[in-house]
């Protein structure tokens, strides 16, 4: 208050002057019909010119606004867009037959993800635990395998794909010898399969299948062909390359594929 | 400021005060229902305010008296707005009825100090200024020029005729 006094001594005065002149003016205004008819005569007449004189003025300062609304606005277009939809149609392939029971279900699923091409491939497919999509379960695709569900949200799950260097799947021949399929992390169209018995005949081109034993994948799912065989001396098992039937890079739709009877399998498993 | 001029300033602002209100404010003379000449003998206050008071304080004054003023002729903020801005234009007035060896600090705006033919035409500058202002007040409008200016000049010799003479009948030493 004593600063504010002081600013108002040192000013000369006209600080005193503009505040009592401006006071006089509004008591002049508020209190006199005359001057107040003046007064919003002058207003109504000057008022809106210099208004919109200002408002010329000063239309830039309202750029951020009108940009915050215009991207709102772009993302609501953007969200019309049909890629950025997710498909809440439900698509599942089951039979009923009353000689057969039915096993396994096919979920069909868009592959909406996918990480870059490393040693660790994963992708991302728009079926979630909303649709029973679990962990554990396998993912196949048009004419060959796509990976394992590692990581399940409601509308989205993760997938592993073969082409990843923790993958381990089970697979094996026509007649019934099996071992176990992984990825070296080198070429994504061949596969290995270790753990083969190295008395077992193998055969260019013979077909490698799934073996159903991990209640992963469906018994008898083509994979691919033998490409060579490679015994390993003092082991007494064999590495098979199998170049894939498919190419799991370049795959759009996936099947989750959920086997009804996993619970029960599970179950018997637990028991040593 | 003394004790002299603050008790002499304090008197003034009543009594004219009361002079203007209950007397002059009476006195009113025009033609066409619309009053032309008018009568002022408070800005003498303002006038006789001593040459060293503050401005800030002068223009406080001049606010209240003629606020003082306007709640009894129901002209609020008028004769107020009129009289702030005549006390802010008074130390220019002061500066353009100089003397040639300026203002001795001591003085006050008096006959006594300072001559009666200074203190006419510094009268009647205070009175045109504040008359300008306040008949521009009243008409509020820069297009009634021809009115203000009338105003001006019946209202002027009327008043300064009653200011001098009341200048020389009391003649103040403060």
């Amino acid at each position: 208050m004593g600063r504010l006094l002081r600013l108002i001594i040192n000013s000369g005065g006209l600080f005193t002057f503009a505040i009592l002149e401006l006071l006089c003016l509004y008591l002049i205004v508020h209190h006199n019909d005359g001057q107040r008819a003046i007064w919003l005569e002058t207003k109504s007449v000057y008022g809106s010119f210099l208004t919109e004189k200002i408002n010329e003025k000063l239309a830039f300062l309202d750029v951020a606004r009108e940009n915050e609304v215009l991207r709102r606005e772009n993302a609501a277009l953007l969200a019309r867009i049909p890629g950025s939809e997710y498909d809440t149609r439900i698509d599942t392939a089951s039979v009923t037959d009353s000689a057969f029971q039915q096993r396994f279900t096919y979920l069909a699923s868009r592959i909406v993800n996918k990480s870059p091409y490393g040693p660790y491939n994963t992708l991302i497919i728009d079926r979630g635990s909303n649709l029973q999509v679990e962990r554990g379960q396998g993912v196949v695709t048009d004419g060959g395998l796509l990976g394992i569900v590692s990581e399940v949200t409601p509308r989205h799950a993760r997938v592993i794909s073969i082409l990843h260097l923790d993958t381990r799947i089970s697979a094996g021949l026509d007649n019934n010898a099996f071992g176990t399929l992984r990825w070296d992390g080198k070429d994504p169209r061949r596969v290995t399969i270790t753990d083969m018995p190295d008395y077992i005949p193998v055969a260019p081109n013979d077909t490698v299948f799934t073996t159903g034993y991990s209640n992963v994948f469906p018994t008898g799912l083509p994979i691919g062909t033998v490409e060579s065989s490679d015994p390993l001396p003092g082991t007494g098992s064999q590495n098979l390359t199998v170049v894939l039937l498919n190419d799991p890079l370049t795959a759009a739709n996936g099947y989750v594929v959920r086997d009804l009877f996993k619970e029960e399998l599970d179950r018997l498993n637990r028991v040593r | 400021m003394n004790t002299s001029a603050v008790i002499n300033s304090a008197i003034r602002f009543v009594v004219l005060l009361v002079a203007q209100v209950f007397i002059f404010n009476q006195v009113a003379w025009g033609w066409g229902g619309k009053d032309y000449l008018f009568v002022f003998v408070y800005p003498l206050f303002l006038a006789m305010l001593p040459l060293r008071t503050p401005r800030p304080l002068v223009i406080l004054l001049a606010f209240l008296l003629g606020l003082s003023v306007d709640f009894f002729s129901e002209t609020l903020g008028l004769h107020a707005g009129a009289l702030t801005f005549t006390a802010y234009a008074r130390p220019l007035l002061l500066q353009f009825v100089q003397p040639r060896d300026g203002y001795n600090i001591k003085a006050n705006p008096t006959i006594a100090d300072l001559g009666s033919g200074w203190m006419y035409s510094y009268l009647a500058l205070i009175l045109v200024v504040h008359l300008l202002v306040f008949f521009l007040l009243q008409t509020f409008s820069i297009f009634f020029l021809v009115d203000i200016v009338l105003k001006t000049l019946l209202s002027f010799p009327a008043s300064i005729l009653v200011m001098v003479i009341l200048v020389l009948i009391f003649n103040p030493k403060a």
